[in-house]
């Protein structure tokens, strides 16, 4: 009977100290839903014009808009297509090259000075990484003029971050050995990164460049929205002629080719490692 | 009338794979407890997992309780698993979560959606549930996290996930193969132990024929797939178990 | 095969000269270089094909570096803390939130949905679910943004939702490879015990991920925001309405001054985001 009482008791405790974590949890659930229900509130509710948008019909209505395919324009794709492609691998490949101060100085074991070249390595990923790639096509616009430059040049810029930065976190995992090795011959720093480091990291970045790819394609069929060249352009013109069967033709050309990059990378990853 | 009965069980993974099981039945009674051994990969856990359908077989017939247990629909099969307790060779506790709601998720089985979505059990679970962790003399850890306790202990939690759902039956697979033999011996102790408080038959798949003819009443020597041995385990000896063993030795 | 095919060569390169080593490798040999060719050829053409002036390329450096120092600088620091844009700063900080939000709670069910373990249905739900994370993840946020505005009209509510769709290809693809990624034991535990599917959902998934979840929902977020600061350039609210207006009536010290304001609230976030996820994993 005493057994019973205790584990009675017991129980008692426990589901106290359940339900005070309980209680606990469903606090922080209601702020963080308050400050939901509040956003929406000053974004959707006050920041709408309900009088433009009108009502669910007329939504559904414009939404109707889009439904459809455009077939005379996809012979006009295979350009910008073509080009949106240009654009990412140039400036994926751009990237790559710019890349290689950026490793060589982020990676901490073989960065030349510390105090000095790692953080600045560091501050050129995260600036690179942090800048939407609209901004860098904005500010390539403005630098070299409209057209595809500016577009290999911002993706080129937007890519270092990521590669640079998955790149160099493999350098600080290698093996040290094989570096030993190539000093203990004589071999400069130049050549102990050839000879010693590039060889151990060259699949980790060949997979991180071919998924930075990958993206950079997605990220080039936008650029044309701000005058960078490929789909986006097209994207553009559809819209302010108030083509959107046209629209959605584009965005469905832009699937596709997304689809093919990953395609690509798929066997480019299988054939490779 | 027996409580759980299998006929021409025959199993495959995959439509071109190899037959797993190749027709295999037998017959349990209320106070048996089984034990089935065999070479690693002649099908053991496979036949376990049948009898709840944690694999589908293809064809064969068990009956549980009377229940046509391959006729389910996934509403009864529920309902077949809940009197179902499975024990597992890895534990499979949930590491994250505390000894006390790993015990009550053996009670899922009953409960609603929402109860178990908000972790709502009542005071009969958890008082069942510090009674039952109590029997497997775990009373001094119910606070504490499934990855801070030991081997041994981690299986008496896997035993007492198994008890809150009141089993009328109890499938152990390998339950001992991650434990030193210390430990295993106590494990199985408190098994048959348990079996026989709630009289409940026991099929258990077991690695070490040492233990399997200490602990069980009866045993199914399985080799490839095809039953060699039913019987008491008295009636084992060594040269059927050579035969059972024999591709292992090849 | 390979490593009798590497001795082989091995005893040679010791006898012959390396003009002749080289023949070994050959069929080997043949297809690198072909695939190197091609990849010049591709290079070059693309060149062309795009017009890109390589000669304006290379003084490029000079002429962006007197641009910046002619026209972009200094800043008109004044310019972003005055309370107008401030408050837009806000704006996009909420939108960002909101969109994370919303795109959270959709992409938790896709990525159950369209993991390849736990999908209730492999044949149905799973190619669906994954065919929706898919599609969101594929087009761009910019173009969410233009839709949204083309429907619904300029303001947040379009901004909201173009991060929310963006928010659920993000994370519903990273969430489906996490639950790929679970311990199968205790999922087959839980179900053995006769729970319905969300059950084992509750019990023996969602303890396995909920680390990395919540570590992919801080990452989303973070992403989310560098999203926000531009769909404002389409018209769906927030900083990047005044980054459009800039750029248009060419106010590029004010222009400038926005970019910093990007970078460093971007740079604020990212230093949250890390800060945040390194505690999540230390908890454990
Ligand atoms: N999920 C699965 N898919 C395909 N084949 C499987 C699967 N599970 C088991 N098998 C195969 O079925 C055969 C029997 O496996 P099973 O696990 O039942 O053997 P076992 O007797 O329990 O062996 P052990 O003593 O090693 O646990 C093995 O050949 C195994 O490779
Ligand atoms: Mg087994």
């Amino acid at each position: 009977m005493t057994t019973a009482e205790a584990t009675a008791r017991e129980a008692d405790r426990i589901i106290a100290a359940r339900s005070r974590t309980k209680l606990m949890h469903s606090a922080i659930y209601l702020v963080v839903l308050a400050f939901v229900l509040w956003s929406v509130k000053t974004t959707i509710v006050d920041d709408t014009d309900w009088a433009r948008l009108g009502s669910l019909a007329d939504v559904l209505e414009s939404i109707s808009e889009f439904v459809g395919i455009d077939w005379g324009l996809v012979p006009n794709l295979w350009e910008p297509a073509i080009e949106t492609i240009m654009v990412a691998t140039l400036g994926t490949l751009l990237g790559v090259i710019v890349c290689v101060p950026a490793i060589w100085f982020g990676a901490l074991n073989i960065t030349p000075y510390a105090p000095i070249t790692y953080p600045l390595a560091r501050l050129m990923m995260t600036l690179s990484r942090s800048i939407h790639e609209i901004v860098w096509a904005l500010f390539f616009v403005a630098a070299v003029g409209l057209g595809a430059l500016a577009g290999v040049l911002a993706i080129a810029v937007r890519s270092v971050g990521f590669i640079a930065k998955m790149s160099a976190e493999a350098i600080e995992d290698l093996d040290p050995k094989p570096v030993e090795a190539i000093r203990a011959v004589g071999g400069s720093d130049f050549q102990v990164f050839i000879y010693a480091i590039l060889p151990q990291v060259l699949p980790a970045m060949i997979s991180v460049i071919i998924f930075e790819w990958e993206i950079n394609i997605r990220r080039s069929s936008v650029l044309g929205l701000v005058g960078a060249g490929g789909l986006g352009l097209v994207f553009f013109r559809q819209l302010n002629t108030f083509n959107h069967p046209g629209v959605s033709t584009v965005i469905l050309a832009i699937l596709v080719l997304i689809l093919f990059g990953e395609f690509v990378s798929y066997y480019v990853r299988k054939a490779i490692i | 009338m027996s409580i759980l009965s299998v006929k021409d069980l025959k199993v495959r993974y995959s439509a071109s794979g190899p037959e797993i099981l190749k027709g295999v039945s037998f017959e349990v009674d209320a106070d048996d407890f089984f034990a089935i051994i065999g070479p690693s990969g002649a099908g053991k856990s496979t036949l376990i997992r049948c009898i709840n359908r944690l694999v589908e077989p293809k064809s064969g017939e068990i009956t549980l309780y009377g229940t046509d247990v391959l006729a389910l629909n996934s509403r009864g099969l529920r309902k077949l698993r809940r009197d179902v307790g499975m024990i597992f060779q890895e534990f499979n506790l949930v590491d994250r979560m505390s000894v006390m709601d790993n015990v009550l998720s053996g009670r899922l089985g009953y409960v609603g959606n929402i109860t178990a979505l908000f972790r709502l059990f009542s005071k009969k679970d958890i008082s069942r549930a510090l009674s039952v962790l109590d029997r497997v003399g775990l009373s001094d850890h119910v606070d504490k996290r499934a990855d801070q306790l030991s081997g041994g202990q981690r299986q008496r939690v896997g035993i007492a996930r198994a008890l809150m759902q009141d089993p009328k039956l109890l499938l152990l697979d390998e339950p001992t193969s991650s434990l030193d033999p210390k430990i295993s011996r106590e494990v199985m102790e408190l098994i048959v132990e348990i079996a026989a408080e709630y009289k409940m038959p026991v099929l258990c798949n077991i690695h070490d024929v040492q233990l399997a003819m200490e602990f069980c009443t009866k045993m199914i020597g399985l080799q490839d797939g095809i039953k060699m041995f039913d019987g008491p385990t008295a009636k084992m000896n060594t040269k059927k178990l050579d035969e059972i063993y024999a591709m292992e030795v090849l | 095969m390979a490593s009798s095919a590497t001795t082989h060569r091995h005893s040679q390169t010791r006898r012959e000269s390396p003009r002749e080593w080289r023949r070994f490798k050959f069929p080997e040999s043949l297809y690198r270089w072909a695939g190197v060719l091609l990849g010049l050829v591709f290079l070059s053409y693309s060149i062309i094909y795009l017009n890109i002036p390589l000669e304006r390329f290379f003084t490029m450096f000079g002429r962006v570096g007197a641009l910046i120092t002619d026209r972009y600088y200094p800043p008109e620091i004044d310019y972003v803390t005055q309370p107008e844009y401030l408050a837009s700063v806000w704006e996009t900080i909420q939108m960002a939130y909101l969109g994370g939000m919303f795109g959270m709670a959709m992409a938790i069910p896709l990525g159950w949905f369209g993991s390849y373990n736990m999908t209730p249905h492999r044949r149905f739900v799973y190619p669906l679910a994954r065919f929706v994370t898919m599609s969101t993840r594929s087009v761009h946020e910019t173009i969410w943004a233009i839709l949204f505005v083309t429907i619904l009209g300029f303001g947040m509510m379009a901004g909201v939702l173009a991060l929310t769709m963006f928010c659920i290809g993000f994370a519903g693809k990273l969430f489906a490879e996490e639950i790929e990624a679970i311990d199968m034991g205790p999922v087959e535990a839980i179900r053995a015990t006769g729970a319905s599917e969300l059950s084992v959902m509750v019990y023996a998934v969602f303890p396995q991920v909920r680390v990395a979840f919540t570590g992919i929902g801080i990452y989303t977020w973070d992403v989310a925001f560098r999203a926000a600061t531009v769909v404002g350039f389409f018209g769906a609210g927030g900083m990047g309405w005044y980054l459009k207006r800039n750029v248009l009536q060419i106010e590029t010290l004010r222009v400038s001054a926005i970019l910093v304001s990007i970078v460093v609230l971007v740079l604020i976030a990212e230093g949250i985001s890390a800060w945040a996820r390194a505690r999540v994993a230390k908890a454990k």
